[in-house]
């Protein structure tokens, strides 16, 4: 038996078991419509893009890393210039981060806009509200593992934050800190958060969210005319895949080149009973929520102004979680108060976040600004950089022409012949 | 499409084409990887011991310092010369004891032997244990990597 026969004597036998032809044949009768709204549906598989990413430079970055109050700062520390290449890996954790949660932002407000989350869709919202939150968590964990005082800062306020809630509050408080105050027990708690407990349950309703949008496909714009549609719209696999890939190509190419021309800073352990230093900040995208809990005044009425805000944010969440319930017209209506609301919401979070910066932060001294240990190591990189782009380059060529043979295979009807 | 003679088609040439790329491609991701994962064993270039604490070792007698990540002995001859060894074992990496009384190193783990010198002399290890070079600068014993093990 050739190689060929082989291959396909091991792929036969692995179907037979796995059922991987049933779908495949699915994917390639899913369809993907292909109108001016098309370009948001490339945002999903992108944050899986880099979620892929960021679970690949976890682990890695868990090899170094130690959790303790001792050595969680110096461990970094350590990746930063001690580990080959370990400054790149952080730097690329970190920014993956931020893009994953730019693009979560980009989706859901694309959604929002679009009406997508009408029904049958409503569950599919809701679970990416969750899936939100999570990625969300995972920020906010992920930021007091380097344990230096701006770290602790914000751990110290956000875990302080749930206190404001009536009767359970105190309780939250406590539950996320290991105890009233922050401690090493903190440190491993958010390390057992991180690393274990919130990337199982995003990956269960991630699941989930996957499941439920194959089952019901890719909904259309309110105005869409059907039958029109239903011509235009041209199958996941293949064709849509090939175009997914070279989004995801630029992006890791831009992810790269970011990680490595800004890599982020480490400063000094964080100390803790030294005052805060001036001019903290959180992440950006916690930006919007600080600042409001900044400017609200300390009483309003004869409740605490904290509290007030904190029941606003959650109010709010909650009123997100459960938009489609609260506008659940049926899909083909417009919604233009809807519309304005999402509007509003990232005026109302740009503006709160630009006010925030307004606040200058005294820029910290003795911190390990990460760079290419040797004249060797800045040349690889160099090399390396330049082989993506070139990689990123060619590789779009080559999808681009992918596309076409595949579009023309499309238009003759040699998928719809195939076999079922 | 196949051109005349060709041995494959227009498709399976941009296929090969792209896959190959791609696969090229999860290699040079694969290569900073690889150097993250194992990173350079780095041996200590030299370690410094107070000639104070370890100068006055009586003849025969044995004291440890540390190698880097490994025990190092200091071993006092009875011509009164200092040996140092890496006190692991050469077979599976042990940690090995001085057995004064036998005038022996002993690996407890596979019951290996070697005489006073490090010399493997019984049980499974292949080779003697490794030396290192011992000098005197002031104040300290300079211990290096010897040039042969």
């Amino acid at each position: 038996m050739n190689i060929k026969g082989a291959a396909r004597a091991t792929w036969t036998w692995l179907d037979d078991r796995l059922g991987v032809q049933a779908v495949m044949d699915f994917l390639k009768h899913k369809p993907i419509p292909r109108n001016r709204h098309t370009l948001w549906m490339y945002t999903g598989s992108l944050i899986l893009v880099f979620f892929g990413i960021q679970v690949l430079t976890g682990i890695m970055l868990a090899f170094y890393y130690r959790p303790t109050l001792e050595e969680a700062n110096k461990s970094i520390g350590e990746i930063m210039t001690k580990v080959p290449l370990g400054w790149i890996i952080r730097s690329v954790h970190s920014w993956s981060a931020t893009f994953m949660i730019a693009i979560v932002f980009i989706h859901l407000l694309s959604i929002w806009v679009l009406k997508s989350y009408r029904k049958p869709r409503e569950m599919t919202w809701m679970s990416g509200v969750l899936l939100l939150v999570f990625t969300l968590a995972l920020g906010f964990t992920g930021y007091l593992l380097p344990w230096d005082a701006l770290s602790l800062a914000a751990t110290k306020v956000g875990t302080d934050i749930p206190r404001s809630i009536p009767f359970i509050g105190a309780w939250g408080t406590k539950f996320l800190r290991g105890g009233e105050d922050i401690s090493g027990d903190t440190l491993s708690r958010f390390f057992s958060f991180h690393v274990s407990v919130l990337p199982l349950c995003l990956l269960a309703v991630l699941a989930f969210h996957v499941y439920l949008i194959q089952k019901l496909g890719m909904s259309l714009p309110v105005d869409a005319d059907e039958e029109a549609e239903a011509r235009r719209a041209i199958p996941f696999w293949p064709n849509f895949v090939y175009r997914e890939a070279i989004v995801w190509l630029v992006f890791v190419g831009v992810l790269v080149t970011f990680a490595v021309f800004l890599p982020p800073t480490l400063g000094k352990a964080a100390d803790l009973m030294a005052p805060a230093p001036a001019g903290i900040k959180p992440e950006w995208y916690f930006l919007f929520l600080f600042q409001m809990l900044k400017i609200f005044p300390a009483k309003i009425l004869f409740i605490t102004g904290d509290t007030v805000a904190v029941l606003l944010i959650l109010l709010a969440a909650a009123l997100i979680f459960f938009l489609p319930l609260i506008d659940n017209r049926p899909a083909g209506r417009k919604g233009k108060i809807i519309t304005a609301c999402a509007f509003l919401l990232v005026v109302y979070a740009v503006a709160m976040s630009v006010w925030s910066l307004q606040t200058p932060s005294t820029p910290e001294v003795d911190k390990i600004i990460a760079a290419p240990q040797n004249i060797k190591e800045s040349t690889a990189i160099y090399v390396f950089l330049g082989g993506i782009w070139l990689s990123v380059a060619v590789l779009t060529y080559l999808l681009r022409l992918k596309i076409k043979e595949t579009d023309r295979l499309l238009e003759v009807g040699y998928f719809s012949s195939d076999k079922r | 499409m196949r051109l005349k003679h060709s041995l494959f088609t227009r498709r399976q040439f941009l296929n090969g084409l792209l896959g190959g790329w791609l696969g090229g491609l999860a290699g040079l991701f694969l290569y900073p990887v690889l150097k993250f994962i194992f990173p350079p064993e780095r041996e200590p270039e030299q370690v410094l011991l107070p000639l104070a604490d370890y100068g006055s070792l009586e003849v025969g007698a044995i004291k440890n310092f540390a190698w880097g990540r490994k025990p190092g002995m200091l071993k006092k001859t009875a011509k009164g010369e200092l040996l140092a060894f890496v006190g692991v074992c050469t077979h599976l990496d042990c940690n090995v004891a001085y057995l004064p009384e036998q005038k022996k190193f002993f690996c407890a783990c596979h019951e290996g032997w070697y005489d006073e010198d490090g010399v493997n002399i019984g049980g499974p290890p292949p080779k003697p244990l490794r030396r290192l070079v011992v000098t005197t600068e002031g104040e300290n014993l300079v211990i290096k990597p010897g040039g042969a093990a």
